[in-house]
């Protein structure tokens, strides 16, 4: 019960900054908007096209929904302090501002997605093993993100205070984090796709 | 955690979406916990016992290995 009223004054809040966004005219915004909205409630909308009815939330539903709302949070967070970061230090030339938002809030709305279906169906079928290798790939991915992003601060703070151009900093972000970072990211999706097809034989068996 | 839904259920000749209705979950979730995926709350298990008509220990099997 607690989970949907969340849900509702999720929606009724994006609904809101929809109508703001829409009379300011920021098109950017309101595409991502909807857009989370959609990822947000496709099981409802799904099951309201479907059967006509809101979905039942039971009790693994609801750990699911609590599980990959933490998720997004800490995503959303971690997101927003790297943008600022990256907005202070004017990394993005020339990029209107609410393109950079949208980009964020859509990008929000597949983390939730993506930490939903990992809780709801991935998760059970994964042993401990695999389980503890996609947490070391997510974090790795994490810190390599991180990483890019102090990187560039540090590059451009170097250049400016020592007046000769870094190549240190320039070489991790360019080169190494986001080699490492495609790599962790290509482990993650590997277990996640091989837990998914086992959810779905699985089900599929039962 | 092992369960015997399975057997309980189809003694009792329900389906899955049935029993779910029964105890007011996902189908889904029934799946799961048939499958041994999922660890019911001890308000589901007595909900799912309660449905098939018999104990919580009788249904639900309780692993020592897994603690």
């Amino acid at each position: 019960m607690k989970t949907r009223w969340i849900l509702m004054a999720y929606a009724a809040i994006s609904l809101l900054a929809l109508m703001l966004m829409l009379s300011r005219e920021n098109l950017y915004v309101v595409i991502a908007l909807v857009a989370g909205i959609l990822l947000l409630g496709h099981r409802e909308l799904w099951s309201l096209v479907r059967y006509g009815r809101m979905p039942v939330i039971d009790e693994r539903v609801q750990n699911n929904l609590t599980g990959a709302m933490r998720l997004t949070g800490v995503f959303f967070f971690i997101a927003s302090i790297m943008l600022i970061m990256l907005l202070r230090f004017n990394v993005f030339k020339n990029t209107p501002t609410e393109l950079i938002i949208s980009g964020q809030l859509v990008i929000v709305g597949f983390v939730y997605l993506i930490g939903y279906y990992y809780y709801d169906r991935v998760r059970p079928y994964l042993g401990e093993r695999a389980t503890r290798w996609l947490k070391i790939c997510l974090i790795t991915a994490g810190l390599c993100l991180s990483t890019i992003a102090l990187a560039i601060v540090l590059h451009n703070l170097v250049s400016s205070w020592f007046g000769f151009e870094d190549a240190f900093f320039f070489i991790i972000a360019l080169l190494v984090a986001p080699a490492v970072l495609v790599i962790s990211l290509l482990g993650s999706l590997a277990i996640f796709i091989k837990g998914l097809s086992a959810s779905f034989s699985g089900i599929e068996q039962a | 955690m092992k369960t015997r839904m399975k057997e309980y259920r189809a003694r009792l000749g329900l389906t899955q979406e049935k029993l779910a209705e029964i105890v007011g979950v996902r189908r889904e979730t029934i799946i799961f916990l048939e499958q041994g995926k999922y660890n019911p709350s001890l308000k589901l298990a007595y909900g799912i016992a309660r449905a098939l008509g018999a104990g919580i220990e009788e249904i639900f099997i309780f692993d020592d290995d897994q603690t």
